[in-house]
């Protein structure tokens, strides 16, 4: 085998996490005779784990093979410097990890919709657009959206089977349509990395209100991101959509979604006025 | 690195070695107090059409392109240490307080 080529090494950072797989990528940055030499590990769920290209020799591919693997089965980890013994030589080696990629589920396709799609993509989702009116699930309102798809509220994820990697957002036309959807989505079991809904106080207790004379658990409500998005005055369908898109972050990262201003204050620890 | 960056990179990458051409590819493997882009970071310098990507803009990134035609050339990897400690109220472009380290290395164009 010989060392994996960097567009080649690239190419399987994305193709992986889209096929819903995780690849971890080994490069050899030490100053030695195997500098740049590349290998990567494909886990893709019910397919055998695969290898591609090589690291070092024979001997050291095992314990790299060993480290990817910890890395991987590590939720925490993130690309960065490894060290590597092998033969009583240390070699520093770079590894990257890509995860499946996360995917961004909004149902609805109206005014909300359209800068959320951008914002999403933007963010790294694979975008899903789902509305039930023809001329609005269309790819040309949706250009950066991965798919958009016509399909009755009754049955909005027929075609799009959530997961654990999902973030459901309803922003449909009506009430009634967000409420049909949603309950789809709160009886996932597991359930989705997110759900968001749109709506005002009083729509968001009417929902809840009849969530729970259906006999929904009081415990699933706490799963639902209503109203939706964080608290930074949007108001204009773009400005929402940041708002959204910033929450998604949050959970994504686990911010506070505090400002950095009130969570540093420089001014008030460092730069005290004198009486 | 968001998807759309990884997906940018192997564009770019694809494209020089199906046009035949050797360029650089630099990462940055780890960084140390505040720099403007994190580990990951990745630039591909290409001395037909330029650059892809950003280690961070400023003195910093022109002292990784130096090393970069310097890889390109003898097509040996080079590690480029960027500090960016300086002086803090020189209005420097690099101000922002860290270090980075980069690899950067050469692309053949051949299959390898």
């Amino acid at each position: 085998m010989t060392s994996l080529h960097p567009a080649e090494a690239t190419r399987l950072l994305v193709e992986v996490p889209e096929r819903g797989g995780s690849v971890v990528v080994s490069t050899v940055v030490g100053d030695n005779q195997f500098t740049g030499n590349r290998i990567a590990l494909i886990v893709i769920e019910n397919e055998k784990p695969e290898l591609r290209g090589s690291l070092i020799l024979e001997s050291g591919t095992d314990s790299a093979i060993q480290l990817m693997k910890d890395i991987l089965e590590n939720p925490h980890s993130s690309d960065g410097l490894h060290k590597l013994t092998v033969a009583d030589q240390s070699l520093e080696i770079y590894i990257e990890i890509r995860r499946p990629v996360q995917e961004l589920v909004v149902v609805g396709a109206g005014h909300i919709a359209q800068p959320l799609a951008h914002l999403g993509a933007l963010l790294g989702f694979q975008v899903t657009v789902i509305d039930d009116r023809p001329e609005f699930a269309t790819q040309e309102r949706f250009p950066s959206a991965d798919k958009v798809i016509r399909a009755d509220f009754s049955d909005p994820f027929r075609d799009t089977p959530l997961h654990t990697r999902s973030h459901v957002l309803l922003v449909t036309r009506g009430h009634k349509y967000d409420y049909a959807c949603l309950i789809r989505a709160l009886q996932m079991d597991p359930p989705p990395a997110y759900i968001g809904m749109i709506g005002s106080r009083r729509r968001v207790r009417a929902t809840y209100v009849q969530l729970l004379e259906e006999g929904i658990a009081h415990a699933l409500l706490d799963r639902i991101h209503a109203p939706v998005g964080l608290d930074i005055g949007a108001e204009t369908p773009e400005e929402i959509a940041v708002a959204v898109a910033a929450e998604l972050i949050m959970v994504r990262r686990g911010g506070t979604g505090v400002s950095l201003k009130g969570v540093e204050r420089i001014v008030e620890r460092f730069f005290k006025e004198d009486k | 690195m968001t998807h759309d960056d990884d997906r940018s990179l192997t564009q770019a990458l694809e494209a020089a070695r199906e046009a035949g051409r050797r360029c650089a590819l630099a990462t940055i493997v780890s960084t140390k107090g505040s720099t403007p882009r994190k580990v990951g970071a990745r630039m591909i310098v290409d001395p037909d059409t330029g650059l892809v990507g950003t280690v961070g803009g400023g003195c910093g990134e022109a002292e990784v392109i130096e090393a970069a035609y310097r890889v390109i050339e003898t097509g040996k990897a080079q590690r480029v240490n960027v500090d960016l400690t300086d002086d803090l109220v020189s209005w420097s472009p690099a101000v922002c307080g860290g270090v980075m380290d980069i690899f950067v290395e050469p692309v053949s164009p051949e299959r390898s």
